[in-house]
Parts: C-alpha cells; sequence; structure tokens
C-alpha cells in the first residue's frame, strides 16, 4: 500500500517538473514579447507603411505604391544635399571627436593635479541632454548677445559680432564643435579606461630601447587603444548620422538646406510636409547605412582582433 | 472641452477662460499652449493620432490644409450667429476663414504685415520722410550704414521656423504690383516665376541689400521676439512685422527709443501688404461628442459679440494691441484711444484697406511655402540665382497641385 502510493508522482513534484519545462521557455517569451511589441512590431510597421501612400492630411486615401516613396526620395535633390551633408558632418565629428578624446585621455593620464576629479567633471557635457547644450551654444554664438561673440570682441578680433548660424559653413562648423563638446568627453574617458590597461612594462621596455614622446604614442599606445578606437568609432559614426537634436535647436537645417542632414530630411517630410510614407522610406534607408557601416566596422574589429 | 493655443498671452487666456466659466457655470475649459514655433507640426501630430482637443486657435495658413483633410468642423453649419459675425468682418479675414465656401473660424486677431522705421535713427541719417519705394529704403539704407548709424539699417524675422517669414515676404511681393495675382493667375500657377515680376524684383533687391551689409546676416536666424528686441536696441531701423509689435516696441519704458517707431505704408508700387487671420475653430470631435451647443456659446463669448460688444476681441486690442477684423471696432473711441499711444491710427486704417489675403491658400500652400523658405534663404545667400529659386519654387507648387 505504501509502496503503491509511494510509486506515483507527487503533485509536488509533477508541478516542480512542469515549472522546470516551462522556466526556459517563458525566460525567453517575456524578454521577446517586450522586444516584439516595442521593437519589431514599429520597425515593421515602419517597413509595411514605407510601401504605401501616407500623406496626413490625407487620412483616408493610402494606396499601395511599391517602391514609388523611396523612388521619390532618393530622386530629390535634398537627398542628395542631405547626404553630403550628412557625409561631411559624419567624417568631421569622427576625426574631431577622436583626436579631442585622445588628447584629453593623454592629459587626464598623467599625474596632473586634480586629474582624478576632472576625470567625473569631464562627463558633464556629456551627461547634460542635446537639446539644453544645443540651448546654451545658441546663446553662446547668438550674433547680437552671444559670450563667444563678446569674447572674440574683447580682445579686439572681430570689429562686429559674427552670425554664426546665418552663414552656411559657420553654422556647419558651429554644429560640429557643439558636437565634439557634447561627445568628446565620453570618448576621453573610454581612452582614459583603455590607457589604463596598456602595462607600464611597455613604457620601459620601449624607453630601454631608446623610445620617446612620440614614437611611445605611435608604436605603443596606438596599437594598444585599436580596439577601444573601433568601437569609439562605431559609436560615434551612428551617433552622427542620426543627430537631430542639435540641429532642431541650433540651424533648424538652415540657412537655406546648409545644415539639413538625413535625419533631418526624414524629420522634414513627416512634420512639415506631412508625408509619413516619404519620411519612413527615408528613416528605412537610414537603418541600411547605418547597418552597412556598423558591418563593415565590425568587420574590420574581428579583423583586428584575429591580427591580436 | 480641450482648447489648444500657441504660446501668445497665457495669462490673458486663462482669465478670459475664467470669466467664460463664470457666466457659463456648466462648461470647463481645458486650456493648453504649445509652442508658436512648432503649433502646426504639434498640432498635425494630435490630429494624426486622434488626440485632438474640441476647440482650437488655427490660421489662414493651415485652414485649407486641416479642412480637406477633415480635421476641423465648419461653424455655420452649427453656430447661427456666425453668419452675423461675418458681415462685419474684413474680406481678406473673411476669405482667409473660408473653405470651400463654408466658414471654419471666429477670428480673435487679425492683422497686417506693416513696415516700420525707427524715425530718430532716420532723422539722424538726414531723412525727414519715410521711404515710400524699395529703392528708397535701399538709399536711406546705405546713408544709415555709410554714417555709422546701423551696422545692418534692415532686419527680417525670417528664421526658417517663423511663421512670419512667408506673410513678409509675400508683402513685399504685393506692395511692388499691381493689383491680384501676384503670385498665381485665376487658376492657380504660379506667375511670380516670370521675368520681371514683382517677386523676381524683391529677391533681386533682398539679394542686394544682403550683399552690400544694409540686411542684417541674422536675418536668416531670426524670430520675431528677437527681431523686436534688436528693433527696441536701435541696432536697425527698417523692418517688416506683423503690426501688434508697434504696442510692444512703443511701450515706455522698455528702450531708448519707445516712442520713435512709426509705420509707413509698404514701401513699394502699390503700397499692398498681407493682411492675415488667426482664429478659433473646432473639430468633429466637438461634434461626436454633442458639444456643439457649449463651442457655440465659445465662439459668441470669445470671438463674437457679449452683451452686442466684442468683449474679448476689443481686450485683446486695448491691452496687448492686437488687430483685428472686425470692422465696427476701427470707430470704438477705447480702441482708438489704445492704437493711438502707439501708433498713427489713420496709417493703420489705410494699410488695412491695402490688405490682401495670402494667393494661393489651398489645401498644399503650408507644405509649399515650407519649401519656399529655404530656396528664399539660397537665393539671398547666392547659393543659387533668384531665377533659379523662383523657378524651383514654381517647379514645387506644381507638383503639389497635381498631388491635390
Amino acid at each position: 500500500m505504501a509502496v503503491g502510493s509511494s510509486a506515483a508522482p507527487s503533485p509536488v513534484r509533477g508541478k516542480r517538473r512542469l515549472w522546470d519545462r516551462l522556466y526556459p521557455t517563458l525566460s525567453i517569451a517575456i524578454p521577446f514579447l517586450v522586444i516584439a511589441v516595442f521593437t519589431l512590431y514599429p520597425v515593421l510597421y515602419a517597413v509595411r507603411t514605407s510601401f504605401y501612400q501616407y500623406i496626413l492630411t490625407k487620412p483616408k486615401v493610402h494606396p499601395f505604391v511599391g517602391l514609388r516613396n523611396y523612388q521619390e526620395v532618393i530622386s530629390n535633390y535634398y537627398f542628395t544635399n542631405s547626404l553630403t551633408n550628412t557625409a561631411i558632418y559624419t567624417v568631421a565629428v569622427v576625426i574631431s571627436v577622436l583626436i579631442f578624446g585622445m588628447v584629453v585621455a593623454l592629459l587626464l593620464n598623467t599625474k596632473v593635479l586634480f586629474s582624478h576629479p576632472l576625470r567625473i567633471v569631464i562627463l558633464l557635457p556629456w551627461a547634460i541632454p542635446a537639446v539644453v547644450a544645443g540651448l546654451m551654444w545658441k546663446w553662446m554664438l547668438n550674433s547680437d548677445f552671444g559670450l563667444f561673440n563678446g569674447f572674440l570682441y574683447s580682445l579686439g578680433l572681430i570689429r562686429d559680432y559674427i552670425p554664426f548660424f546665418a552663414n552656411p559653413t559657420l553654422a556647419k562648423l558651429s554644429l560640429i564643435v557643439a558636437y565634439v563638446w557634447k561627445e568628446g568627453p565620453l570618448v576621453a574617458i573610454f581612452f582614459v579606461a583603455g590607457l589604463q590597461l596598456i602595462p607600464n612594462e611597455l613604457y620601459e621596455a620601449a624607453r630601454i630601447d631608446g623610445g620617446g614622446g612620440w614614437r611611445l604614442f605611435r608604436y605603443v599606445t596606438l596599437p594598444l587603444l585599436r580596439p577601444i578606437i573601433l568601437i569609439v568609432m562605431v559609436y560615434e559614426t551612428m551617433t552622427a548620422i542620426l543627430v537631430f537634436d542639435l540641429i532642431y535647436v541650433l540651424t533648424g537645417g538652415g540657412p537655406g538646406d546648409a545644415t539639413a542632414m538625413i535625419s533631418w530630411f526624414a524629420y522634414a517630410e513627416i512634420f512639415k510636409f506631412l508625408n509619413l510614407g516619404h519620411g519612413l522610406a527615408l528613416a528605412i534607408i537610414i537603418a541600411l547605412i547605418t547597418l552597412a557601416l556598423i558591418i563593415l566596422y565590425l568587420r574590420l574589429l574581428h579583423t583586428e582582433d584575429t591580427v591580436s | 472641452m480641450d482648447f489648444v493655443t500657441w504660446d501668445y498671452g497665457a495669462d490673458k487666456i486663462a482669465d478670459n477662460i475664467k470669466n467664460f466659466q463664470a457666466a457659463n457655470s456648466d462648461i470647463t475649459i481645458n486650456h493648453k499652449g504649445y509652442g508658436w514655433l512648432d503649433y502646426p507640426e504639434t498640432l498635425v501630430g494630435l490630429f494624426a493620432s486622434g488626440g485632438e482637443p474640441e476647440l482650437l486657435y488655427s490660421s489662414d495658413h493651415w485652414l485649407q490644409q486641416w479642412a480637406a483633410a477633415g480635421w476641423l468642423e465648419p461653424l455655420d453649419e452649427h453656430c447661427p450667429n456666425i453668419a452675423t459675425y461675418n458681415q462685419e468682418l474684413a474680406p481678406y479675414a473673411q476669405q482667409g476663414m473660408t473653405y470651400d465656401g463654408k466658414t471654419y473660424g471666429l477670428s480673435y486677431y487679425a492683422d497686417t504685415m506693416d513696415f516700420a522705421y525707427n524715425e530718430a535713427l532716420l532723422k539722424q541719417a538726414g531723412f525727414d520722410k519715410a521711404p515710400e519705394t524699395w529703392e528708397d529704403v535701399y538709399t536711406m539704407s546705405k546713408a544709415l550704414k555709410e554714417q555709422g548709424i546701423n551696422e545692418y539699417p534692415i532686419i527680417m524675422a525670417w528664421s526658417q521656423k517663423e511663421g512670419a517669414f512667408p506673410e513678409a515676404f509675400i508683402s513685399m511681393v504685393y506692395s511692388q504690383h499691381e493689383g491680384n495675382n501676384a503670385l498665381f493667375d485665376a487658376d492657380l500657377n504660379p506667375v511670380f516665376n516670370q521675368p520681371g515680376s514683382a517677386a523676381s524684383e524683391v529677391l533681386d533687391w533682398l539679394k542686394k541689400a544682403y550683399d552690400e551689409g544694409l540686411l542684417d546676416p541674422a536675418s536668416l536666424t531670426t524670430a520675431e521676439i528677437d527681431q523686436v528686441n534688436s528693433m527696441k536696441a536701435g541696432q536697425h531701423t527698417f523692418t517688416i512685422f506683423p503690426q501688434y509689435n508697434m504696442a510692444e516696441v512703443n511701450k515706455e519704458g522698455t528702450g531708448d527709443y519707445a516712442g520713435q517707431f512709426k509705420i509707413a505704408l509698404m514701401p513699394g508700387k502699390s503700397h499692398n501688404t498681407v493682411g492675415y487671420v488667426r482664429f478659433y475653430a473646432m473639430t468633429p470631435k466637438a461634434v461626436a461628442e454633442g458639444k456643439v451647443e457649449a463651442v457655440c456659446k465659445f465662439m459668441d463669448y470669445f470671438g463674437g459679440k457679449t452683451n452686442g460688444n466684442y468683449e474679448v476681441v476689443k481686450r485683446w486690442a486695448v491691452e496687448n494691441g492686437l488687430g483685428f477684423a472686425q470692422l465696427p471696432l476701427f470707430d470704438d473711441p477705447d480702441v482708438v484711444e489704445a492704437f493711438g499711444k502707439w501708433g498713427d491710427v489713420p496709417t493703420i486704417k489705410q494699410q488695412a484697406e491695402l490688405a490682401r489675403a495670402k494667393e494661393g491658400l489651398t489645401p498644399w500652400f503650408g507644405t509649399w511655402d515650407v519649401y519656399a523658405r529655404a530656396e528664399i534663404h539660397k537665393a539671398i545667400l547666392g547659393e543659387q540665382t533668384t531665377q533659379q529659386a523662383l523657378d524651383n519654387m514654381a517647379a514645387k507648387w506644381e507638383e503639389l497641385k497635381a498631388q491635390g
């Protein structure tokens, strides 16, 4: 009797086995559902909508147009213009932010006074929201009462205040400066972390072999920082291509279309020209460009790892 | 009911709402304000997502687009007093609130784009008379610059986000053109890009003024508030802005030049200008939710008559210097007295009589105008010729017109 009853599975054990079987599935299903609802569905919906004519002021008419939205945006003058602007801007800010970050990191890595608290303080610009940073620069570069103009004027370097945002070249430069100010500190901290991982023995050995300043940097520091440089390049390239908030606050894409980047073009198509189909087609194109660049960088990173 | 406005005079709006609710205890108004520079985009977002209010501010600029999309409800189909109010409106304002033969709004404010100048600085440069043509403005500006009175004698608020940018540009075109069809013919075909057109002359003039350092380069990034402040500071002598700014620049104690700012008829061949209207509008949501009666009471109070008077419109005019479309108010002693403090009432009235609604008010006007702003910038900056800019604007118009 007792034996018979012990042979039957206890309800507690049965529940436990069921839970053990379900647990892995549930663990995957819940995050999958969250990602599906908040990422996959919007992306798929955007892809689907990009194949329809979707003009916001014609809410009841959405005919299927295939690839026409893509064809129309790509053949548009503003696409070529904004793509060129984005390419110039991206190359300029990635190079500038790498140089800025490296110089600051090398300074912070020396044993100067207050270098430890400085590492924290320097992160402040990065911690400030982009819109606030944009507003700060807008005030600083204002053509009537800007701090920067006042500074240049007091030094006697300019006779009249410079309208930075009204000149196509200066407007582009202003955007680059504001971006580097905002993003540079984070890059510097990445590089500081990388510099601290380089064993001192390598520098000592190099010095014994007669290496000094630039050669140490060229043959020891730079090669060992290359993986971090690549990671920073991936991140900064993506951020630069997708930049929107700084443009929105600082230049509004102007003057003319001098600072209209590809992300601004997508915004303008949706919110100014009210063409959701065009805007989403552009968003998909931007995503594909970014994806292609990430793959390229990752391949470079992979090659780097293999060589290492 | 939800009531959405742009962020002008929020305190006064709140006070007017309080007074309205005191007189209509069964109606509650939830007011929400959005930034003027992003107002159309914000509202389109609300309409597209189904989050629109029952009541809102709108403008002749967007009416056609919003009404064609079915986002606004014709007022004259629901509120019986609208037809009576229409009889007392300036024609440009009535035209600006009409789509497909129906009235979609009741005006709280209507104004003209005016040419304003600093009389003290002009006298300092040796001129006793206001400019009458654009050539006069050019000559006087040269003198002001050469004498070191202003680095840049002319300022415009032509930031691409500034809603009054196209209105100021079109005012210049109207003033340089005799009669109608300055921009489009009767079939809405563009004529502004024809060689020798008023638009072509104006754009060439602007380019010359920019190249010779008469037009402040910062104009291309300046919004209305900065424009008004720099005029008050005496940095510039000439500008074009909505007339209500005259009350602000001439307000006692706000600057060294308060009281010195005057309005001249828009320089040019005809002195015509743009008259525009901003108004209260109702959405279909109010009808669907059975709030039409409350909306009509709201309209009567805010844009119509209470005790036989346009009380709220008059309050905006007297206390804030806002223009109006309700013609009887021009004879109201309180309004005449208030306007006389900052302006020359006969000139204001004369300019109002020369005002015309914007040509080409169609469902695609708002989209075209956004495109046109960048093209005008590029022409002024010399990134393309003025003719190229006008041709591009015409091509965009044709494209949008074909889409309907």
